[in-house]
């Protein structure tokens, strides 16, 4: 194993620092943006069930043996059982607790969307402790900011839903896992072993998790058989491979004995009749039922599903120099690892290196690691028979580890531009200053990096799932291109204060696909006029909204025949892209007093 | 090598790049309210009968709030095809076309600030005499079901019903209608075709047995009844429904009958008038009927030309 040389405390508290901070920033952000975005259609059927969890939670204090019976068990865990409730508990928690009693939110829906923040906050901490810890500061700050500056994830962060903190807990737990390989002791595997049990007890996207640690086991041993052959003079050396393999080892054990205990422990659904609930569980995501989505004009319903969607919605939708830094950091480590093998292939003809000095990777390889995340979170996407229905969030698992490699890749550019300045030092002293200045030559390059991830960021907000980059020409681009112009119906959040300033008191509004519990979580916020009744139907409604998604064109006929007037009263949308329409019944309009 | 050396400049060039192409992209669409600077161009422009194109058309929406019913009138945006056009008038863009009009040949254009205008010819249109979708009322037009030879009764003022998420098309509030359920109506509806796009059409969904008639007086012919079906393509798409024929008869003399299956999509049909050609005023039947009328959301529309 190399040695690592110990760092001053400074030094080993300067890290968890900066990610609280990052974490503590990213959850301002969050807590400062999340009241100009409405609440997605999911949301709603979360804060049914955080509801019935809560009072599940209540009964438990007041009369535990109560609680704990099968009956009250199932009455309130079973509501959405569909997912597990790891999430919906802290939703629950948060609302108990934050709002109920210390009224901490000014609104009630943030106090169930909390959790999901703060997770989101985590995530990025890990992003940038895992990416410092491995690659150093820089590629380590940027990785963290790389992910938090991507449009989608900063849209997701702020839902009460489970898709960041999937994210959160699956990048905790890899981190976990490599943390277990390159310290060993007994606290990381317990580490990853909870974690991987959290994260099953968030979404089944956890289910990946052990496979890309497993995968990583098994590319050791390969890559540790391979060195036992002729190729060892021109394959990497990890410090200390068969250390490393035994601690992978231990760590899958942790995951694959603790994980199903935290699942089970935290999943009240599952105590009873348990096997038969799993497999419940297993089938309705192993056939989920197939929703639409539009991909380059054509609306998807049915398998097969295109296999380029992810490759392409991730190129339209993560910014194109986050993309560009994960392929220069991809490349960078690749050259480390494939160089010298790659020069043989070159020139066949020159003697290989001596065995003695082969280059030296990290024992945990990290790269390796990384990179089966990326793949493995992918992967589901190359079978046509995979549902794309959720847009970029089922993936978005991938994008902490895709970061990472950005990550790498700015302290690639970094690097080599303090080269360029020192080899100037002696023509001009001012880049000598510069290239002795490594925090200012990362802070000039990581403000180029990061001011378009910002940028594209902050302006998708709130129209998160409307926003493309420039790549494919913003969402002007996109709509051109039939790419899903929104989806959940969180956009009559854009819309409540048109409502409310123009429509007359007791009006009723059919809210499309704005779920009954997210329409009223508006009014509980005071975001909406609670006099606003909404309607599950145009016919008989005095408003019709209608969110624009391909498939549902339908919907807004509905309003045309039902109003007779194709001429929508107001439109709300990203960069003139149209995504919500709200029609008016033409005799509100004439009742209406003129305005002054 | 020493070319390569300065190749990291590229990155944060890149970034740079990609920030002024997000404050370009995030402005270059007009807003909204921007597309009522060109109303009065479009006034000027357009001609009684031209019809109005959006390009792209995602901007239909904007467009269609700032120009309203009287320039983009339902029967225009919920077209059944280009034919009856002679001319049209592109409103685009973004420098984008609308691909349906390439065959139009250009009169004129105009530029109003971010919109181009373009008024179109239609190199081959074709005069309709009667738009039987435009007749769906009395004294024009009455309906019937054979099964027990049931008059649907004419309601101007019917509840309107839709299905909501999801569900069927909207029932208007002027319909005939007809025994058996709401779903048992005649009157005028948009659907949904294949292609999600608007199709203006008469509702008939078929009965259990026998025949919806929708009959239709004193209407002048031409050489053909030409005409479009489907059904609402969220239904349709399925593929598990049975076929829905219409049958057009014209003074009791059956023309021919249109077949629609399931995945046929907004579909043409046209049948020429044989002896009746010319005539000023006949009487016309299109008679509705299938197998099993489970989830038969068949809607058409004809005219005679």
């Amino acid at each position: 194993m190399i040695p690592r040389a110990p760092r001053p405390l400074s030094g080993r508290l300067l890290d968890p620092v900066i990610a609280l901070t990052l974490a503590l920033g990213y959850l301002a952000a969050l807590l400062r943006s999340v009241q100009t975005l409405g609440y997605a259609r999911d949301e709603g059927f979360y804060f049914q069930a955080s509801s019935a969890y809560a009072g599940w939670f209540a009964q438990l204090l007041a009369s535990p043996r109560a609680a704990l019976a099968p009956r009250a068990v199932d009455a309130a865990w079973g509501v959405n059982h569909e997912h597990p409730g790891l999430i919906k508990s802290l939703f629950a928690l948060s609302n108990l607790l934050l709002q109920q009693k210390r009224h901490l939110f000014a609104m009630e829906g943030t106090s169930y969307r909390f959790p999901a923040m703060v997770l989101a906050g985590v995530a990025v901490a890990v992003v940038y402790l895992w990416g410092a810890e491995a690659r150093g500061r820089v590629a380590g700050l940027s990785a963290a900011l790389l992910f938090a500056a991507m449009p989608r994830v900063f849209f997701h962060a702020h839902l009460a839903c489970f898709d960041v903190p999937i994210v959160a807990l699956w990048t905790l737990g890899a981190y976990a896992y490599w943390r277990a390989l390159r310290h060993g002791g007994l606290l990381a595997p317990l580490l990853a072993g909870i974690a991987f049990g959290l994260a099953l007890d968030t979404k089944h996207n956890s289910w990946f998790l052990p496979i890309a640690c497993a995968a990583h086991f098994l590319a050791l041993e390969l890559w540790a058989a391979l060195r036992r052959t002729r190729l060892a003079a021109l394959l990497p050396a990890p410090g200390a491979p068969s250390l490393a393999r035994r601690r992978s080892l231990a760590a899958l054990l942790a995951m694959a004995l603790l994980g199903p205990l935290v699942f089970y422990a935290l999943w009240p659904w599952i105590w009873h009749d348990t096997l038969h609930r799993l497999r419940d569980y297993a089938l309705f995501h192993l056939n989920h039922e197939y929703y639409n989505m539009e991909l380059l004009g054509k609306n998807y319903w049915a398998p097969p599903m295109p296999r380029s969607y992810a490759w392409l919605m991730t190129l339209a939708t993560v910014p194109g120099v986050t993309l560009l830094l994960f392929a220069l950091g991809l490349i960078t480590r690749a050259r480390l690892w494939l160089g010298p093998l790659a020069r043989e292939v070159a020139q066949p003809s020159r003697p290989a290196a001596p065995a003695a000095s082969p280059p030296r990777m990290d024992a945990e390889a990290t790269d390796l690691l990384w990179l089966l995340c990326v793949l493995i979170n992918y992967a589901a996407w190359l079978s046509p028979q995979t549902p794309i229905f959720g847009g970029t969030k089922h993936w978005m698992t991938a994008y902490p580890f895709l970061a990472l490699f950005a990550g790498v890749g700015v302290d690639a550019v970094v690097r080599a531009a303090r080269r360029e300045l020192l080899r100037h030092r002696r023509s001009s002293p001012l880049a000598g200053r510069l290239g002795r200045a490594p925090v200012a030559v990362a802070a000039l390059v990581g403000a180029c990096v990061l001011a378009a991830p910002l940028a594209e960021t902050a302006h998708a907000h709130p129209w998160g799932l409307s926003a493309y980059t420039p790549l494919v020409g913003g969402a002007p681009g996109a709509a051109t291109l039939g790419l899903n112009r929104t989806f959940w119906g969180y956009a009559t959040g854009s819309v409540a204060d048109w409502l409310d300033r123009e429509a007359p008191r007791g009006a009723s509004v059919y809210y499309h696909d704005t779920a009954a519990s997210s329409w009223d979580m508006l009014q509980r916020d005071g975001r909406l006029r609670r006099d606003l009744r909404g309607a599950w139907s145009i016919a008989g409604a005095d408003y019709g909204l209608y969110h624009h998604e391909k498939h549902m064109l339908g919907q807004e006929y509905q309003s045309w025949v039902a109003f007779g007037t194709l001429r929508p009263a107001h439109i709300a949308g990203l960069d003139g892209v149209p995504v919500i329409m709200v029609y008016e019944d033409p005799r509100v309009t004439a009742a209406r007093p003129p305005a002054r | 090598m020493s070319r390569l050396r300065y190749a990291f400049l590229a990155v944060p060039l890149f970034g740079l790049a990609e920030l002024a192409a997000q404050i370009w992209t995030s402005r270059r669409a007009p807003a909204f309210d921007d597309w009522l600077t060109v109303v009065p161009a479009v006034r000027e422009i357009k001609h009684v009968g031209d019809l109005v194109v959006i390009a792209p058309g995602w901007a239909d929406p904007a467009a269609r709030r700032a120009l309203g019913d009287e320039l983009m009138p339902l029967r225009d945006v919920a077209r059944p095809d280009l034919t009856r056009y002679a001319h049209a008038l592109e409103l685009s863009i973004l420098g984008e076309r609308a691909a349906e009009l390439r065959p139009f040949r250009e009169l004129d254009r105009r530029e109003v600030g971010p919109f181009l205008l373009r008024r179109l010819e239609n190199p081959a249109p074709v005069r309709v005499l009667y738009d039987f979708t435009d007749h769906v009322r009395p004294p024009f037009a009455d309906a019937r079901s054979t099964e027990a030879d049931l008059p649907c009764t004419w309601n101007p003022h019917a509840q309107i019903a839709a299905g909501g998420l999801g569900g069927h098309p909207t029932f208007p509030p002027e319909r005939f209608e007809c025994p058996g359920g709401v779903f048992f109506n005649v009157g005028v509806t948009v659907i949904a075709d294949e292609e999600l796009r608007p199709r203006r059409c008469i509702w008939s969904h078929p009965f259990a047995k026998g025949e919806l008639v929708t009959r239709f007086h004193k209407v002048p012919l031409g050489a053909v009844i030409r005409g479009h079906g489907g059904l609402y393509w969220l239904v349709e798409r399925e593929r598990r429904g049975a076929p829905v024929t219409l049958t057009v008869r014209v003074d009791g003399d059956t023309l021919g009958s249109y077949v629609h299956r399931d995945g046929d999509g907004w579909t043409l049909f046209e049948m020429p008038t044989g002896a009746h050609a010319g005539a000023p005023e006949a009487e016309v039947e299109f008679a509705v009927s299938t197998t099993n009328y489970r989830d038969r959301h068949f809607c058409f529309e004809a005219d005679t030309r």
